[in-house]
């Protein structure tokens, strides 16, 4: 009897105490994993990439680019901006990041009053350098310190010589541009026209596509209807082509067209690999990212001082679509 | 030692330590998870801090622009100065998550002040376009600086969430620990408990059983109590108590056994004293009744009988002497013929008695009545059970180196086994003897008086007779011996 009780006791309490054992260690191995502090003297310097298109796969290479290179320099970084275009909170983004006095700012250029007078003035007033990327705004408007970013007339011209070898020397193409031409769209457009302008034969058209896809959509029943014996399509903003695609496919088949446009929207790879675009011009959004960040750096650090305000162009080339007629 | 109080003590103490412990740890880690609660609560009023001062500028800038006044400049310098301490504490939340948003929104802050102070400036030197255009922006910045709070407590709400989760875990776990502890805690106390309450009560019935024994009188099992405490001390008193009754009963049965004794020993003394008494009156009485009886048996003619008497009377005298005296062996010799007179008026033609002495032989010492018994023997073992021509031989030599006496007889004889026997004493001396006198006791005298063991020998042949040798040094002029 006494043997007993002291074995039931004696084995819960070894069976009891293993557990208390384990939830101890359990309670005191538990660690509260806090973010580490700063010590508040080291201060980092500060680059903010800022885009009107943060949805896009191409802005996010750029951002991805971008932050890698400030990995490398060991500066902060952060990527802000604004989604679909969002001007109003683009420009907003761009003055919190001239009033919170940041080292740099990078931003994708937009060619407006607003955005000029604020790269101008309130840009100036903090001595915050400005470099624009993948869109340019002319130096003497935006007073950036440089452009990191494709050489858009070369890209138009370069297009324009793929259409030559697809289509040949002559026929009938239709641009088509949004209302309010960026100025990266414009340098494209010049470089079209200037490189179609050596071939007579070749009778070129530029329809303003408007800014909403009812709009381009429109802009495409127009095309079709006022030039049925249309070849080519040369779409500036890729955002609109599958709304332009749709209702020219809506119409016509889709396959004898060519249909070509400049990749920095969402959709160019899906729609190339679909074979619905017959060749697009790629740009290197990382480059442009890496680029832009070292560009900065060197200027924070005087380095290179002035930074080339033509700008530091990055690769493009023509990536044409898998399944194209001949 | 280890007293009871102390035990008491002990298991007080194990108690109150285990309560303490579990309490204090409890304590340490809910003042731990408090303290944690308490800094990221203070983060985040420290960040609404910036946000309420901010607006508070911004209308105090108002107030200011639209009646510029001692007054309202001290208001809007003292909301700039909270603006600019809420900015300075900022500094300390910063940690490599929030750091780039931290360091954004002070200088957001920062900004904003020099906008109020500019716009204040303006105001003051009556440009009041551009101070109104200032005001425009400080308000925006304001609102910025908001917005700026909201998305810093959204990310610290995602950086501490971790945290939280965290936070809620541990005290689950703690939960969990505090109910295993309490557990075993209990289990733990109830082992002690049980376990000290044992080591009271074992001993104390062991002390009871033991106490029942000796109540029923059994004072020869020790007390054995396995403890080491006061009840063990009251054992080895016990104990020892029971080893002096033990003793003292043994010594009271003792001197009972002894009195008893005594008692008997005196009764034996009392008899033998009687005894005493009565065997020293008849030989005296029977010595002068035989000596005049043998005058009277002169005085009427019968002569033989006259001898008889006076052999009879001989035989007395002599048994009479004490046994440790010594005689010459010529003394042995009358003594000797004498008792052979009286044996052959008993047994008349049955018993030829040859006596063959040498004269020289008869001067030397040895002790009394040693020969009287042997012929005694020869007497009762070789004449008696014979019908008739038993014939006995005496004879005294005197051999160079000692003296040899032979005593023969032509009876019954016996074995070797007997003679052993006789030797060692295995016979008892039977009824009939003059003098009770065994052959053993003989030998042993005759050993003892001689110092030599090679003093008697017994030839005997059964059917033949038995011839007993004794080889006697030569001693003269002993006094006394034994």
């Amino acid at each position: 009897m006494r043997r007993k009780v002291i074995f039931v006791l004696c084995s819960l309490c070894v069976v009891l105490g293993f557990f208390t054992v384990l939830s101890v260690n359990k309670v005191l191995n538990s660690e509260w994993e806090l973010p580490s502090a700063v010590s508040s003297d080291e201060q980092r310097q500060r680059i903010v990439l800022i885009t009107q298109e943060l949805d896009t796969p191409f802005w996010k290479l750029v951002g991805q680019g971008a932050a890698e290179q400030a990995e490398r320099e060991d500066v902060g970084f952060e990527l802000w901006g604004s989604y679909g275009k969002n001007q109003e909170d683009f420009l907003k983004q761009v003055e919190i990041a001239l009033h919170s006095k940041v080292d740099g700012v990078i931003v994708q250029g937009h060619d407006t009053e607003e955005f000029q007078q604020l790269a101008r003035i309130k840009a100036a007033s903090y001595g915050i350098p400005i470099i624009t990327v993948a869109n340019d705004v002319p130096v003497e408007k935006s007073l950036r310190k440089t452009y990191v970013g494709s050489d858009h007339y070369a890209s138009g011209e370069l297009l324009v010589k793929q259409l030559v070898d697809d289509m040949g020397e002559s026929g009938e193409i239709v641009l088509l541009g949004d209302a309010e031409l960026e100025y990266s769209e414009r340098l494209r457009l010049d470089g079209m026209e200037d490189s179609l302008a050596q071939y007579p034969e070749i009778r070129s058209v530029y329809i303003e596509s408007g800014s909403s896809d009812e709009q381009a959509a429109d802009a495409a029943q127009q095309a079709l209807n006022e030039h049925p014996n249309v070849d080519a399509f040369i779409l500036l903003d890729i955002r609109q082509a599958r709304v332009i695609m749709q209702e020219i496919s809506s119409r016509t088949e889709l396959e004898p067209f060519y249909l070509y446009s400049f990749d920095d929207g969402s959709d160019a790879s899906a729609l190339l690999t679909e074979g619905k675009l017959d060749a697009i011009i790629e740009q290197s959004p990382e480059e442009m990212g890496e680029k832009s960040v070292e560009m900065m750096m060197k200027w924070l650090r005087n380095e290179v001082v002035p930074l080339d305000s033509k700008g530091y162009v990055t690769d493009i080339r023509i990536v044409e679509g898998k399944d194209e007629l001949p | 030692m280890n007293t009871i109080q102390k035990k008491i003590w002990m298991l007080a103490g194990i108690v109150i330590v285990m309560m303490f412990a579990i309490w204090l740890a409890l304590t340490f880690y809910n003042q731990k998870m408090q303290d944690q609660y308490n800094d990221i609560l203070q983060r985040y009023l420290q960040m609404n801090e910036v946000t309420a001062s901010s607006q508070q500028t911004v209308t105090n800038l108002n107030d200011y622009l639209s009646n510029p006044s001692a007054r309202s400049a001290a208001t809007l310098a003292s909301s700039q100065k909270r603006l600019q301490d809420a900015q300075a504490s900022l500094l300390e939340l910063r940690n490599a998550d929030n750091e780039f948003s931290l360091t954004n929104y002070s200088n957001m802050i920062e900004s904003f002040t020099e906008t109020v102070e500019r716009s204040a400036a303006f105001s003051e030197q009556g440009e009041n376009d551009i101070a109104a255009s200032e005001f425009t922006e400080a308000n925006r910045m304001s609102v910025y600086i908001s917005e700026m709070t909201l998305s810093i407590f959204n990310s610290e709400l995602r950086t501490y969430e971790r945290f939280y989760r965290d936070i809620i875990r541990q005290s689950q776990e703690l939960n969990t620990m505090g109910i295993l502890l309490l557990s075993l805690t209990s289990v733990l106390l109830l082992l002690f408990t049980y376990l000290f309450s044992l080591s009271i009560t074992k001993p104390v019935h062991q002390l009871t059983k033991a106490a029942n024994e000796l109540a029923k009188g059994r004072f020869d099992q020790p007390i054995r109590v396995n403890s080491n405490d006061e009840i063990s001390f009251l054992a080895k008193t016990f104990d020892h108590m029971r080893v002096n009754i033990n003793k003292l009963i043994l010594e009271i049965q003792q001197k009972a056994q002894v009195e008893s004794e005594l008692q008997e020993s005196q009764l034996l003394l009392q008899q033998s004293q009687m005894r005493h008494l009565q065997s020293q009156i008849n030989p005296h009485f029977l010595f002068n009744t035989l000596n005049t009886l043998s005058k009277k048996a002169y005085l009427d003619g019968a002569e033989d009988t006259s001898d008889l008497l006076v052999s009879v009377a001989g035989l007395l005298r002599y048994n009479l002497k004490r046994l440790d005296h010594t005689v010459t062996l010529e003394e042995e010799a009358h003594v000797l013929t004498q008792y052979m007179d009286i044996q052959k008026a008993r047994f008349s033609d049955r018993l030829t008695f040859h006596v063959d002495l040498d004269p020289s032989a008869l001067l030397y010492q040895m002790p009394s009545l040693t020969l009287q018994p042997l012929i005694e023997n020869a007497v009762i073992h070789g004449i008696e059970p014979k019908e008739d021509d038993g014939e006995i031989w005496f004879r005294i030599k005197d051999e160079n180196q000692h003296i040899r006496v032979e005593i023969e007889d032509n009876g019954q004889g016996m074995d070797e086994l007997k003679i052993e026997q006789l030797l060692t004493g295995g016979i008892a001396p039977r009824e009939g003897h003059a003098t009770g006198i065994g052959f053993a006791n003989v030998a042993k005298r005759l050993q003892l008086f001689y110092g030599s063991n090679d003093v008697v020998e017994i030839e005997s042949t059964p059917q033949c007779g038995t011839k007993i040798i004794l080889k006697l040094p030569k001693v003269m002029e002993v006094e006394s011996y034994v």
